[in-house]
């Protein structure tokens, strides 16, 4: 078939490009890199849920009781979706989580900057003068949702413990 | 459409174990909902920040007496849109841009923060930052415009 000319890629290009996306390696480098970093960043909210109560109610979008509840669950969600990622368990969900996660705290940081919040992240650490918000931040995260949409729509799973476990014959 | 079907179902058990586990562990730990002492009021007020909180009555008395001044933490557009009167407008975020008018508030007075009222914590951190410059009564009117409004008090819009 005859292409017109253009910037269009051609199909050699985009094979090309579907290859190194589901290259296994690529694939395993951006599942632990994720997965480490969410579980790096779980553990000092887990350790303190109080301060992250504070950091949530620094954005002014929920505050109280209902900030607390989140900084109880949310560290969880990020461990366990950390573990999930690097091991290779339930990773659609995780890769789901995650960046449905990432959309939302984007929102949050856009917002909070749109009202001329000047707090504290509360993303790695809970140290109210570290990590200022701004938007670097938002950069950030749209690059780990890249990520996470990538491992969400990608096939080839190699090295994890899911592909590991369904590599057993049924017994019949 | 598999893919979201699996991860939706695999999305929910990864949040639902979340839950457990973050409940049991705050509970043992007695951290979070389960600390000692635990009260909307700990939730909202930073550690270090002896803050007065009073009630609208309170802020009533304060404002119709003439012995405090009211300071708005909100955004200029919201106290443009109506405030308390006489209250002066010092959003938290310019905290350090309007220096020279901090400097210039008067200590004799009673200085009383708000913003909107329970769900935000400006008028809190706004406190705080007074304090921190060494005015010695900082009280919060926590209820804030909302309740201010509420009940009917006398306001000033500056906006045309």
């Amino acid at each position: 078939m005859e292409r017109v000319a253009g910037k269009k890629p051609s199909d050699n290009e985009v094979d090309a490009m579907i290859r190194i996306l589901s290259n296994e390696y690529n694939l395993l480098t951006a599942r632990v890199f994720l997965g480490v970093l969410f579980v790096v960043i779980s553990i000092d909210k887990i350790a303190d849920p109080a301060a992250f109560a504070r950091s949530i109610s620094d954005y002014r979008i929920v505050t109280g009781t209902p900030a607390m509840v989140l900084a109880t669950v949310l560290p969880w969600v990020e461990l366990l979706c950390g573990l999930a990622l690097a091991f290779g368990i339930l990773l659609r969900g995780s890769s789901l989580l995650i960046g449905s996660l990432l959309i939302v705290f984007t929102f949050a940081v856009a917002s909070a900057l749109l009202r001329d919040l000047d707090i504290s992240c509360g993303c790695f650490t809970q140290a109210p003068s570290a990590d200022r918000i701004g938007w670097l931040k938002i950069g950030e995260n749209i690059v780990l949702l890249a990520l996470a949409a990538y491992l969400f729509f990608s096939r080839n799973h190699r090295f994890s413990l899911d592909e590991y476990v369904r590599s057993f014959p049924p017994r019949s | 459409m598999t893919r979201w079907h699996a991860g939706l179902r695999e999305a929910a058990i990864i949040a639902l174990s979340a839950s457990v586990f973050g409940f049991v562990y705050t509970g043992i730990m007695r951290k979070g909902l389960f600390a000692e002492g635990y009260s909307q009021e700990s939730a909202v007020s930073r550690p270090g920040s002896p803050s007065t909180i009073i009630h609208v009555d309170e802020a009533r008395e304060l404002y119709e007496s003439g012995r405090a001044l009211f300071i708005d933490a909100r955004h200029p557009f919201e106290f443009a849109m109506g405030h308390i009167p006489n209250a002066i407008n010092i959003p938290l975020g310019e905290f350090e841009k309007r220096e020279s008018q901090i400097d210039s508030l008067p200590r004799d007075k009673v200085l009383v923060t708000y913003c909107d009222g329970v769900q935000c914590n400006s008028s809190i951190g706004l406190a705080a930052r007074l304090r921190e410059a060494g005015f010695q009564n900082v009280q919060i009117f926590f209820g804030g415009w909302n309740e201010w409004q509420a009940r009917n008090l006398p306001i000033t819009k500056s906006m045309q």
